[in-house]
């Protein structure tokens, strides 16, 4: 009997007019923004390609340990996934001068988008009748007289129309992908196409949960053109409102002291002060240094220094130590300054993550939401890649500084006259950053709870949609 | 006609459409008057704690009081620019740390217009005719002496008064709410851009109506017609103007911000490089900044072609027009932004020499502070947004017009 309804409820959707709209809706749209960010991503390939020439073209003349950091500094490249998922968009970087701002204007359109705002609109324009039309048909009175219970009706409801909802989603999907996987420049791994499974299966979820959503609501209204109402007014709010406005929501109550204020006070303390601090302690340890060894002039040009150096082993060990004293002294400012800004940072971080974390938990009443999230962390385009992508960098970061030491350590063996810090150096043999993506397995984890209320809202809206039908009047 | 708009009134107040509409844009409305309110408090007292002091060479904008309505751009223009020897050091605010923010639009005045208005007056055009259809009240109608003229357009009215009378009342309410705060002062120009953009909005609300009227008048069914408007709605309001802006990417070849910040870093570090080889500071100083000012030159040119392009594309859907014309008459949209730059750059030009002698000397010096004039009324009108409000009244006509050839054909059996 279950298997009756679900076949009927198929058929019947399939030779409706709205699954032909529906249908061809979804392939337009589907299609076009799969062909265009697929070109999208190739020319962000070529651009960062382009990037990373000039970079090796600039290193070849101009590199010196002074101001290698910004430089080098590694640079996300363009991810596979970016042909169906954009994600946070990295190109707003309003925290630099040149900034890009129409996607603040109006945001682009991917997956994500698809899924969350169109088939949850389609879902509902599905369901909405689903009870109350067949009431104001008369059917749903026939259908009660067979011996088949409510329940079965709901579920071969729910599972008929979902069904029917998942076909022109899963062939403008197929589609989409052919579209990108004919693309030379397009490679996909495996653990793509598992991250790519687990968000359809999400995506399955969502559109079940609108699915029961809109007959929870079709079984408290007696008739379709008031029932089209709730469900829009419901949809609005989920969907356009509720997102929007929890950000905003929880930034009043979890407040972050003013960052501009403390990013200036950071590069105060990493800068200026630590200049100051920086030729003070120098200056010291020079005295020092002089004491011990009064007999010796250092202020010497450069050409002379060298040729002391070589002659006399006694100005030799004085020299050197005399250049270990300066470098002492300005690692210790480094230390002492870069420890105190640490400290400012790290408790604006915390606050920083206190803020997120509320907002994310605040906009998760909204399916949406936990949607948005999952889809981006699965696909490596989101917050967490964000943060996985800081902490590889600091990995790199940890192995380039110590090349940098043995580096810096190589060249004062040869010349010991030498400004280490300030003359061009061959840095062809650096460590090269590789971005490595971070382990399925371990994304999966991270959205589990965006997973869980996913699920949790399935239940909760077909259990709400069965205690409403089994008191519905079907007369 | 009049008596056939009084009806429509009526009958609407008895509706439960009118009252779902009513509640959702009162809640929504508010809440969002509430919370960007509160949002520009926020801003304005960082504002307060960041206004830079006359040592400082610093140009921070104060946040606009029009952004509560249309916050458009208004963050991005917020942000600290630091005029320094080795460029211009940008330092953004509050919402930048919290990533939760750039994955949803901001729920300001503007938004819930563009989205949930058009939808509410799709909503109330969409069975207008095909509902009198088939409950047969069209044949009676049509039995009295009104021409089909006469009829659409007190339908037109009716409904126009009925969904923007109580929509004004809630706005004015609002911007009592907001006018109560005395740290928020609305000039006087500012409060003729708030007019005008109520003017605007307007033309939006009547062009959506327009087409609910006219798919209602194409379609035999009320339950089609919901369908065919929702795709239509979605398609104008979400995917032309979003898809377009790709689209137009892929035709202007723009350097990537995250390239043009690379770009910006290699040229100062080589120019001091080589300023510690041969001790001329000033001159590499001033090579730096027009390096970097021919950097931004090639930027904006490019930029500004890819935005031309993408507006025109985008125009093809009103929807777009409507978000150009408000941002501009709030001074927060793209026009307004590249302005600002533009003065921004100025202004650091201007003290560049005196940065320069500080470096070289240690001495503190005052500087001037940075002022900022918002683009003229005129000028905005100029740039677009007197053909952007000319456009949404073409929408309006046309899809009048074809409703009303659609009408005059419509078998009201």
């Amino acid at each position: 009997m279950l298997k009756n309804i679900i076949q009927k409820e198929i058929l019947n959707n399939i030779f409706s007019s709205r699954f032909l709209v529906t249908f061809l809706l979804l392939v337009i749209i589907v299609l076009a923004t799969s062909v265009i960010l697929t070109n999208d991503y190739v020319r962000k390939q070529d651009e960062f390609s382009r990037r990373q020439t000039e970079l090796e073209n600039y290193l070849r003349d101009y590199a010196h340990f002074n101001r290698i950091g910004g430089i080098v500094n590694p640079a996300q490249p363009p991810l596979a996934f970016y042909s169906l998922i954009r994600g946070i968009s990295l190109e707003v970087n309003i925290e630099k001068f040149d900034n890009d701002p129409l996607p603040v204007m109006f945001p682009l359109i991917d997956l994500t988008f698809i899924v969350t705002i169109l088939l949850s609109l389609i879902a509902l324009l599905f369901s909405y009748d689903a009870i109350c039309g067949e009431k104001e048909d008369g059917t749903l009175k026939l259908m009660l007289s067979n011996r088949i219970s409510r329940a079965e009706i709901l579920l071969g409801k729910t599972i008929g129309g979902t069904l029917t909802l998942l076909i022109p989603f899963a062939f403008s999907l197929g589609l989409s992908l052919i579209v990108i996987l004919l693309n030379p420049r397009v490679s996909w791994r495996g653990s793509d196409w598992g991250a790519l499974g687990l968000i359809v299966f999400a995506a399955v979820l969502y559109v079940t949960l609108f699915y029961c959503l809109g007959i929870l609501i079709s079984s408290r209204h007696r008739s379709g053109s008031s029932s089209i109402m709730t469900s829009l007014f419901i949809w609005v709010l989920f969907i356009l409102v509720i997102p929007s406005l929890t950000p905003y929501v929880a930034s009043f109550f979890s407040k972050i002291p003013s960052k501009i204020k403390i990013d200036r006070e950071v590069s105060r303390i990493y800068d200026t002060e630590r200049d100051e601090l920086g030729r003070k302690l120098e200056q010291e340890r020079r005295q020092e240094v002089l004491k011990k060894y009064p007999n010796y002039e250092f202020m010497l040009p450069r050409e002379e220094r060298q040729r002391r150096i070589a002659s006399d082993p006694g100005f030799k060990k004085a020299y050197e130590e005399m250049t270990k004293a300066v470098q002492g002294a300005w690692d210790e400012a480094n230390r002492i300054q870069g420890g105190k800004a640490n400290l400012i940072l790290k408790d604006q971080d915390r606050k920083v993550e206190q803020q997120m974390k509320l907002s994310i938990y605040l906009s998760m009443t909204s399916p949406l939401s936990s949607f948005t999230y999952l889809a981006t962390d699965l696909s490596a385009t989101g917050m967490r890649s964000l943060s996985h992508f800081k902490r590889i960098v600091e990995r790199w970061e940890e192995s380039f500084g110590d090349y940098m030491k043995k580096k810096i350590a190589g060249l004062r063996e040869k010349d010991p006259t030498i400004d280490v810090w300030n003359s061009t150096v061959d840095v062809s043999d650096m460590p090269r950053f590789q971005y490595i993506d971070e382990r399925l397995l371990d994304r999966f984890k991270g959205v589990l709870p965006f997973l869980t209320a996913l699920i949790v809202f399935n239940i909760l809206f077909f259990s709400a949609a069965f205690f409403s039908f089994i008191r519905y009047d079907v007369r | 006609m009049w008596a056939i708009a009084r009806k429509e009134i009526v009958s609407n107040l008895l509706s439960y459409k009118f009252f779902i509409v009513i509640i959702l844009t009162v809640i929504l409305i508010f809440t969002s008057f509430f919370i960007m309110y509160k949002d520009f408090n926020e801003r304005l007292s960082d504002y307060d704690i960041i206004k830079p002091t006359p040592e400082e060479a610093i140009a921070v904008l104060a946040p606009n009081p029009l952004s509560i309505f249309s916050k458009g751009l208004d963050e991005a223009m917020g942000r600290s620019f630091e005029s320094t020897v080795i460029g211009i050091t940008v330092r953004a605010g509050q919402k930048s740390g919290n990533e939760v923010f750039s994955f949803f639009p901001t729920p300001d005045f503007m938004y819930i217009v563009k989205v949930v208005l058009s939808l509410v007056a799709l909503l109330f055009g969409f069975d207008q005719i095909s509902q009198e259809k088939e409950r047969g009240t069209l044949r009676l109608m049509l039995s009295n002496p009104a021409s089909r003229a006469k009829i659409l357009i007190g339908k037109w009215i009716g409904n126009f008064l009925s969904l923007s009378i109580p929509f004004l009342l809630v706005v004015l309410l609002g911007f009592a709410f907001v006018n109560l705060n005395r740290d928020i002062h609305f000039s006087a120009n500012q409060l003729v851009r708030l007019a005008l953009i109520l003017c605007v909005t307007l033309f939006y609300m009547a062009l959506f109506l327009s087409l609910g009227i006219l798919i209602s008048t194409l379609t035999r069914k009320a339950a089609i017609s919901v369908v065919a408007l929702l795709f239509i709605w979605v398609l104008m309001v979400f995917v032309v103007p979003n898809l377009g802006n790709l689209f137009a990417r892929q035709l202007v070849d723009v350097p990537s911000v995250a390239g043009l910040s690379e770009k910006r870093n290699q040229i100062w570090t080589r120019e001091i490089l080589l300023a510690t080889q041969d001790r001329n500071w000033s001159d590499h100083y001033s090579q730096i900044n027009r390096d970097h000012g021919l950097l931004e030159e090639d930027y904006r040119n490019k930029f500004n072609r890819l935005v031309r392009l993408s507006k025109n594309i985008n125009r093809i859907s009103p929807v777009s027009s409507f978000v150009y014309a408000v941002t501009d008459l709030a001074g927060t949209g793209i026009g307004e932004e590249e302005n600002l730059k533009k003065a921004v750059i100025g202004y650091n030009n201007s003290i560049f020499p005196e940065i320069s002698a500080a470096v070289s000397d240690r001495e503190p010096r005052q500087y001037p502070a940075f002022q900022y004039r918002y683009r003229e009324l005129s000028e905005v009108f100029a740039k677009g947004t007197l053909f952007d409000m000319a456009w949404l009244i073409f929408f309006n006509i046309l899809f009048f017009a074809l409703s009303y050839v659609a009408f005059i054909k419509y078998d009201v059996r």
